[in-house]
């Protein structure tokens, strides 16, 4: 198990999802661009949502990351230190009435493009699942 | 990420290179909104050259989108990557935007 302990700060982000994808390639020698492509998106929103919803931007309070590769499949999970939040409160960004709208898709795009997305009882912690073939 | 504009026939293309993400998106915006001062009528992304977009990279398309219909004008999308079109086609916002396989096809498409 592999773990991150990064500030919230938009840097946080990339260093994050740089060092997800890396470990990946270091393990696993084959895995597809479009794979690699959806794990880096999904932990970049993961990690902005934390940092900016979770711990209001706040630079004091840390984002935990950890992940780890079994049965090629790798498991992320990423923490803040907020309280959570109300997935089913989220408006549905495909809807007609939401296209406009400018924000709202980052957990979505986790759900949709990850094999399982889910979370903690308090909500500050998501774990996000994929197969790496 | 850089952002280069050029005109062609009656079409004001913008030519993006690099991601489109929460550290280019203010850029971006700053760059196309120099287009939209100008109220360009028909205005065309090429993204050719981006090969990562994330919800940040999305909303900025939107906001672009939306800013250039408030005056009337038109705004098309071309040489999308395929990955890039499915987040588009996922969110659905290939329901908004006017996406076109070439620059060629694009720019005839505005006629």
């Amino acid at each position: 198990m592999q773990s991150l302990r990064l500030q919230s700060q938009t840097e946080s982000i990339k260093r994050a999802s740089a060092g997800i994808v890396n470990f990946i390639i270091e393990k696993e020698k084959s895995v597809h661009k479009d794979i690699l492509f959806d794990i880096k998106l999904c932990v970049e929103e993961a990690v902005r949502n934390a940092i900016v919803h979770g711990n209001r931007s706040n630079v004091h309070l840390p984002v935990d990351i950890s992940y780890d590769i079994a049965d090629n499949k790798i498991t992320i999970t990423v923490e803040d230190q907020g309280n959570g939040f109300h997935l089913e409160k989220l408006p549905d960004p495909t809807q007609a009435e939401n296209l406009y709208k400018e924000s709202g898709r980052g957990v979505y795009l986790m759900h949709r493009l990850m094999d399982k997305v889910h979370y903690n009882t308090k909500r500050n912690r998501v774990t996000m699942e994929k197969a790496l073939k | 990420m850089q952002v280069k504009i050029q005109d062609k026939e009656t079409v004001t293309i913008c030519y993006v290179s690099g991601d489109i993400d929460i550290n280019s998106a203010p850029l971006i915006r700053k760059e196309l909104e120099k287009v939209l001062s100008g109220k360009k009528a028909k205005v065309l992304v090429n993204l050719k050259d981006v090969s990562y977009v994330d919800s940040s990279g999305l909303a900025t398309l939107v906001e672009l989108l939306k800013n250039i219909r408030a005056y009337g004008g038109k705004l098309k999308v071309c040489n999308m990557a395929a990955k890039i079109k499915t987040l588009f086609e996922i969110t659905k916002l290939d329901r908004l935007f006017e996406i076109l396989p070439s620059e060629d096809d694009a720019v005839k498409s505005f006629v």
